[in-house]
């Protein structure tokens, strides 16, 4: 598809150095760790037989993945299949075993204490699944920590905190204490006292499993606005597929420890790289993710001057609709020109997953993808 | 265990086998069964005697002796004491001295508004007033002074403890090496009767003060440790996490989270600590502490009933005011609520502190600093005469029910002394052997060696026959214990109302210092070793309820409800269901029992207990500190078995005894 579709994507340059870039990162539990990676023989077995013939237990194998500035990255995969793990690796709250992790060109696994102290203190915050509040501090106070942590002066920060209290909407609840709020109130906790420190970017491990469905739904939005107004780069850990396509620009789906494929939803979606990701997107409303763009063919020479306009980031979903309505082929247009058309037929092969559209198709790397009606594009 | 699985006929070798795999109890019974047919005939050939036999006792008299007579010779010269222990005790005497004076300076008037007013900040205006209270009663009992140097003991010996306690815990909280090395420690000390402390710290430092705070702080020091410790380690590890995620350095780590994350742990450390230091305090008056301790222990001397409650009532209403106020204060901590007193933070304090010198101002100025005597209301004749009453008419031959000491003796007859005497007759090594097989069974091969070690030790010392004379009361005193206490647990566990009812009685039992209640029995039995035997039984009962009912009110609701759905009778219920699934708890029951019953059994020594808890007080009255520094080797190592026989694999939270 990349072939005859050349939209203009302008989100990334090549000369902006990745956020966070990781190259052939391994972490292995157990004794005598690092002799896994090491060991080509080693490194190839499967988790079972590794764990029978050395004891060990890898939960990171060999994952290569660069963040760029602004996207939200999102790590899914069930669990154990160490994505929580992958994440504490980035700031080294679990020391990897082997691999390159960099922070805007900064090799991280080469810092001294007081550099890592700056890269958790600045640089990188970090939102837990169990909130990780400090239960004898009021919610202004457990906002500031991270402030206090760094040594800023007791006015200023709380300044900074009710600023950011105020942001995550949690106005007259300052004095309370976390055990006195909801999960998702405890969860907006978190989210300020990583906002508070003003890091370069948030890293989020499975924020909102913890909540009932409905709250979670509401966090997702808030994330959602929050990244709209700042742009801030998140790197953002689920197991859940619904919440990783909502959330993601790209999405690198983990399994046993290996990254199963890398892309954005509508690629992992529209071509699943292997049985397992078929498998695991099986049941998502294609529709909803798919954009226009994969499902179109080109224009005959008679259908480019009538029929309804889509952009080519419209969902198949909103596609269905236009044609539904005006009962011919809908047109695609891009900058005012007809890309190409999607009729009913196919449309509906998107929606029964049993169109050729998903093989091999978008491979623009920086294209934000518009999973959800109500994230956008810029 | 091989008691509780079902039972499966089994025919053949095969089915042996299968069987013994099935049951691990068994095979552990066969494996010590073929041990002893080897050892015991090579052992019973040698040395043929029901008692341990002499060839294998060690006599430690003599150099115990001499290394006592050296020390008593050289505590005015030698560098050690000059330079080092005549310091510590020295610093000892000075501060006790300065805390009673400073409590007598601040006035009875004084000290009642402080206590009062400190319980208020930290618990509330009821337990304030109940402070006050207990020290308007402490000195209308005519025992102000006494209580004061009592309560200067502790408060020296608290600070002490805790100082001593929170850095120890610190270093096990922070280093799993420091943690490995004193975990044993601090877990054996904490099962070991109190008159075990007393004969070493008498052996370096006299009969005194400085002995009988030290002996306090190594008693007391131990529950804060292990607390501090537990509570350090049992940070919530994903709040830690955080912290760390945030780039805390290692000292804002302890102080801005680890620290305040085990207030919990560290306030109900304070809170055993203070209890077992008052507990202490109490029975170091037989090393001269001084204070009620030693008015209880002067009367009991004398069979002065009424005297030693006019001094025991003092005890108790201290127990019970330290123990609500600073467990108050740790469920206020808990509750993780902001301060909202009427008077928030630093106000309350100072405004507390404001009235308390107003207070002992206005008592200095009145002249009325030392309690008056016209105030006083002496309760020992009444007591007495009640006693007298009571000696006359319930001890003996009253119509169906006989008397008290018609139980007593009976009890002594009928169970204590066949008890003693079976043992006694016992050969040694089926002792050691019974010891082995129970502590496996119930434990691991660790707990079983370390037990037959210390019950061969205590051969060694040669106190094999005061030690079983001990531990017949133990288990007359336990077998009591526990069919009482598992009977009202579960009677508490399945009704509400007996639970309500019961609860405030176990609460104040709990707390009380185990000297006072030698007081009661006295007064109802005489003295003797039943009487030993009923302290130790009232003691250890609360604990032994306590544990049972908490153990069948866990028990999983859903299995509970699946018996019920069944059709089963309350009584198949309890029989199938509860005590089956309350099994480490009833485990624990027993463990505690026994580690309780223990401690009053030796503290009865002092009321006709006989047996190693006598030899103690002998060897402290006498000054042969030999004999009491064996026989308080022996409960130590008595002590260890009992603790070793009943540990169920893993150890629970314990309450401080």
């Amino acid at each position: 598809m990349s072939t005859t579709v050349a939209a203009p994507v302008a989100t990334q340059t090549p000369a902006d150095a990745p956020v966070f870039s990781v190259d052939g990162l391994w972490k292995v539990f157990g004794p005598k760790a690092e002799r896994v990676p090491a060991d080509p023989e080693l490194a190839a077995l499967s988790p079972a037989e590794l764990r029978q013939r050395t004891g060990c237990n890898a939960a990171v194998r060999d994952v290569s993945f660069d963040v760029r500035k602004g996207e939200v990255f999102v790590v899914m995969g069930l669990s154990g299949s160490g994505k929580s793990t992958l994440v504490r690796c980035l700031t080294r709250l679990i020391e990897p075993t082997y691999g390159k992790i960099a922070i805007e060109g900064e090799d991280v696994l080469g810092m001294d204490k007081s550099r890592l102290r700056e890269l958790r203190r600045r640089r990188a915050a970090m939102v837990f699944q169990h909130f990780g509040l400090l239960p004898h501090r009021s919610v202004l106070d457990n906002v500031a920590y991270g402030l206090e942590i760094q040594g800023v002066g007791k006015a200023e920060r709380r300044a900074k905190a009710e600023e950011v209290v105020a942001k995550v909407g949690l106005e007259g609840m300052e004095q309370r204490r976390p055990g006195q709020l909801s999960g998702g109130q405890q969860q907006r906790v978190g989210l300020a006292r990583a906002l508070a420190v003003d890091p370069e970017v948030l890293l989020f491990d499975e924020p909102f499993s913890a909540l009932d469905p409905l709250i979670r739904r509401d966090m997702q939005e808030e994330v959602i606005r929050l990244h709209r107004e700042e742009g801030r780069t998140m790197v953002f850990i689920t197991h859940d597929l619904n919440e990783a396509l909502r959330l993601g620009d790209r999405i690198a789906l983990m399994r046993d420890g290996r990254i199963v494929q890398l892309g954005t939803p509508e690629e992992i979606v529209g071509s699943p790289a292997d049985d397992y990701v078929r498998e695991f997107v099986r049941d998502v409303p294609r529709e909803q993710v798919m954009t226009v763009r994969t499902a179109m063919r080109p224009a005959a020479a008679d259908e480019a001057g009538h029929g309804p306009a889509v952009a080519p980031e419209a969902t198949v979903s909103e596609a269905i609709e236009a044609v539904a309505r005006s009962g011919c082929p809908a047109r695609v247009m891009d900058d005012g020109r007809c890309v190409g058309v999607v009729d009913s037929e196919a449309l509906l092969e998107v929606v029964a997953g049993t169109g050729e559209h998903g093989e091999g198709q978008v491979d623009e790397p920086g294209r934000p993808a518009a999973p959800a009606p109500g994230e956008g594009v810029a | 265990m091989a008691t509780a699985s079902a039972p499966v006929p089994h025919t053949g070798i095969a089915g042996l086998i299968r069987g013994l795999q099935r049951r691990p109890a068994v095979g552990k019974l066969l494996l010590l069964a073929v041990v002893a047919a080897v050892l015991v005939p090579i052992v019973h050939a040698r040395w043929a005697s029901g008692a341990w036999p002499d060839a294998l006792t060690v006599d430690l008299s003599g150099p115990l002796g001499s290394a006592s007579e050296w020390i008593i010779d050289n505590r005015d010269s030698h560098p050690l004491f000059l330079y080092f222990f005549g310091h510590i005790s020295n610093a000892v005497t000075l501060s006790v001295r300065a805390v009673y004076l400073a409590l007598l300076a601040v006035g009875w008037a004084g000290v009642t508004a402080a206590a009062g007013l400190i319980a208020w900040r930290v618990a509330g205006v009821r337990l304030a007033l109940t402070t006050a209270v207990a020290f308007l009663v402490c000195g209308l009992l005519g025992m102000w002074v006494p209580t004061m140097q009592t309560l200067a003991l502790m408060v020296v010996a608290v600070v002490a403890s805790v100082v001593l306690g929170a850095l120890l815990g610190l270093a096990a909280g922070l280093s799993d090496r420091m943690y490995r090395a004193l975990r044993p420690v601090l877990d054996t000390m904490q099962v070991l009767p109190a008159f075990a402390y007393l004969l070493p710290v008498v052996l370096v430092f006299g009969i005194g003060v400085p002995a009988a705070v030290l002996a306090t702080v190594v008693y007391a020091a131990p529950p804060m440790a292990r607390l501090t410790a537990l509570g350090l380690r049992g940070a919530d590890e994903g709040v830690m996490e955080a912290v760390d995620s945030l780039g805390a350095t290692a000292r804002q780590r302890l102080l801005t989270a680890r620290l305040p994350l085990a207030r919990k742990e560290l306030l109900l450390g304070l809170n055993q600590t203070i209890m077992m230091a008052l507990s202490m305090a109490v029975i170091a008056s037989v090393i001269g502490a001084g204070g009620l301790g030693d008015r209880v222990y002067q009367a009991l001397a004398s069979v002065d009933v009424g005297a030693a409650l006019a001094a025991g009532i003092p005890i108790v209403l201290l127990a019970v005011v330290l123990d609500r106020t600073t467990g108050a204060a740790g469920e206020r901590i808990g509750a993780s609520e902001p301060d909202q007193g009427a008077l928030p933070g630093g106000r309350g304090w100072t405004a507390a502190a404001a009235v308390t010198v107003v207070v002992a101002l206005a008592g200095r100025f009145a002249d009325r600093l030392e309690w008056p005597d016209a105030w006083t209301v002496a309760i020992a004749e009444p007591v007495n005469n009640a006693v007298g009453w009571m000696t006359d008419h319930l001890y003996t031959g009253v119509p169906l029910v006989g008397g008290t000491a018609d139980w007593a003796g009976h009890f002594t007859t009928w169970v204590l002394d066949p008890v003693r005497d079976g043992l006694q007759w016992l050969p040694w090594w089926s002792v050691l052997l019974i010891v082995a097989a129970l502590a496996w069974l119930i434990g691991t091969w660790r707990t079983a060696l370390t037990a037959v070690l210390a019950m061969a030790a205590i051969g060694v010392l040669g106190v094999w026959k005061p030690s079983l004379d001990t531990l017949s009361q133990v288990l007359a005193a336990v077998a009591v214990t526990l069919v009482l206490g598992v009977a009202t647990g579960i009677a508490a566990a399945r009704s509400a109302r007996v639970d309500r009812m019961l609860r405030p009685v176990l609460d104040v039992f709990q707390t009380m210092p185990q000297f006072v209640y030698l007081i009661p029995v006295v007064a109802l039995f005489g003295v003797g070793r039943a009487p030993a035997v009923a302290a130790a039984v009232v003691y250890a009962l609360p604990a032994v309820v306590r544990i049972t009912a908490q153990g069948l009110r866990q028990v999983d609701p859903g299995a509970l409800e699946s018996a019920r759905s069944l059709g089963a009778t309350s009584g198949q219920q309890l029989r199938q269901v509860q005590l089956p699934l309350a099994r480490s708890a009833l485990l624990l029951a027993v463990n505690q029992g026994v580690v309780l019953v223990l401690a009053v059994v030796i503290i009865g020594g002092l009321v006709g207990g006989g047996a190693l808890g006598y030899d103690v007080v002998f060897g402290l009255a006498q000054g042969d500190l030999a004999t009491g520094l064996v026989a308080g080797a022996a409960i130590v190592c008595l002590g260890l078995m009992l603790d070793r026989v009943t540990q169920p694999t893993e150890r629970h939270a314990k309450k401080g005894a």
